[in-house]
């Protein structure tokens, strides 16, 4: 057994022993904890299995933004009802060990299948790397998210839209003082933001114009400007707001706009829907992808339909 | 020297295993998240040497992701309640 079987090994045991540990643990914290652990490792594998684009939403959305939530909603949880924490109850449901049994045996027989399917030989992931040489992107699945699929891709930012609008519609305004974690004036915060925030405007930049050679793309570029804007809103440095502003609509439509007004507007010039007319049309779509999804997560997370800066 | 890499690799990995431990026996909430940024450490450390050992240079920004996220993790982890953890 060579180095390399013993890497993957340890991680696809790593993974299992920690997946069974964030569900059976009885105190939430330690399970928010364990899943921010569970997170990295399985960037870590997906890094092995040669996806690179995947590691990076996982590092972004799986182990730093949701472990964020996670980290919230346990503490709102704590504001609502502070005698009683939300522990889960002792011992565990009758239904458990089956179903974790047949989960199981759904991966193992899905597994076992697909060690036995024979590539096709004229399979739609080689089509579509065959159709990339004719167009100036290098990284395959920017090529299939904006050129060969790109209706799914568009459909996504509508859905994420709708989201957005449905959580609107449900939950009441947060009050300013509960998404904010850390008093103003505590030493330090100021110094750690003056790193952090600009160190995710250029991390989001990067992955964006990396994109289109290279993993990356709008959809982790969001999600890391989204995580800085999180880290904004937990310092109270931007707190929820009552009203969305113009700019704060634009924003959050930005994306579906582009994305629609580009696909559309290219059939006057006597072209197909949604075939975009060159790599300018694809940077300026993934940048106005890149700030509605930065925005939709970080308003998702303040749980407000807006975000204003500090009162003086 | 890829086989040399691949040992650092495979050395990290376990000393994340030895920080499995810590993360599970606590004491205190402080500690498992100390023991969860050492694992963003070590993990940040895991892809680069994977970046080299593999010969995928984009894992270098999965790993710079790691290293800003961590930031955040640790301000939403701040302030949280002590004594609610240690049972």
């Amino acid at each position: 057994m060579d180095t390399a079987h013993l890497v993957d090994l340890l991680l696809a045991v790593g993974m299992v022993v920690l997946a069974l540990q964030v569900v059976s643990e009885r105190a939430v914290l330690r399970s928010i904890i364990l899943f921010v652990v569970f997170g990295l490792v399985m960037a870590l594998a997906w890094t092995r299995l040669q996806a690179p684009d995947l590691a990076l939403a996982e590092a972004a959305i799986g182990a730093g933004v949701t472990g964020a939530l996670m980290m919230m909603a346990w503490r709102r949880l704590l504001i609502i009802n502070p005698d009683q924490p939300a522990d889960t109850p002792r011992g565990r449901s009758r239904v458990a060990v089956p179903v974790a049994l047949l989960a199981a045996a759904l991966v193992a027989t899905i597994g076992l299948s697909a060690l036995n399917i024979d590539p096709h030989a004229n399979g739609a992931g080689l089509i579509a790397l065959d159709e990339l040489t004719d167009t100036s992107l290098g990284n395959p699945v920017t090529g299939v998210l904006l050129l060969f699929r790109n209706l799914d891709t568009l459909l996504e930012m509508a859905v994420l839209l709708i989201a957005l609008l449905g959580a609107r519609a449900v939950s009441t305004p947060a009050h300013p003082n509960e998404a904010a974690v850390v008093e103003t004036s505590a030493p330090l915060v100021g110094a750690l933001l003056a790193i952090l925030v600009p160190l995710s405007i250029l991390i989001a930049t990067h992955l964006l114009l990396a994109g289109t050679n290279e993993p990356g793309g709008a959809f982790q570029a969001g999600a890391v400007l989204a995580a800085g804007g999180v880290a904004l809103v937990l310092t109270a440095r931007l707190q929820p707001g009552e009203r969305p502003g113009v700019v704060t609509q634009l924003a959050v439509t930005a994306g579906l706009l582009a994305f629609v007004g580009i696909g559309v507007g290219i059939m006057a010039f006597g072209e197909k829907l949604l075939v975009l007319p060159g790599t300018w049309a694809i940077y300026v779509i993934e940048t106005a992808m890149m700030v509605s999804i930065g925005l939709t997560l970080a308003l998702l997370f303040a749980g407000a339909p807006a975000l204003v800066g500090r009162p003086k | 020297m890829s086989q040399i890499l691949g040992l650092a690799v495979l050395f990290l990995l376990l000393n994340l295993v030895a920080g499995i431990w810590r993360v599970a026996r606590g004491p205190t909430a402080a500690d498992r998240m100390l023991a969860a940024l050492l694992f963003g450490s070590t993990t940040v450390a895991v892809l680069l040497l994977m970046a080299e050992w593999m010969t995928m240079p984009a894992l270098r920004s999965v790993a710079l992701l790691f290293v800003m996220l961590a930031g955040i993790v640790t301000i939403a982890f701040f302030g949280l309640p002590a004594g609610k953890d240690e049972q």
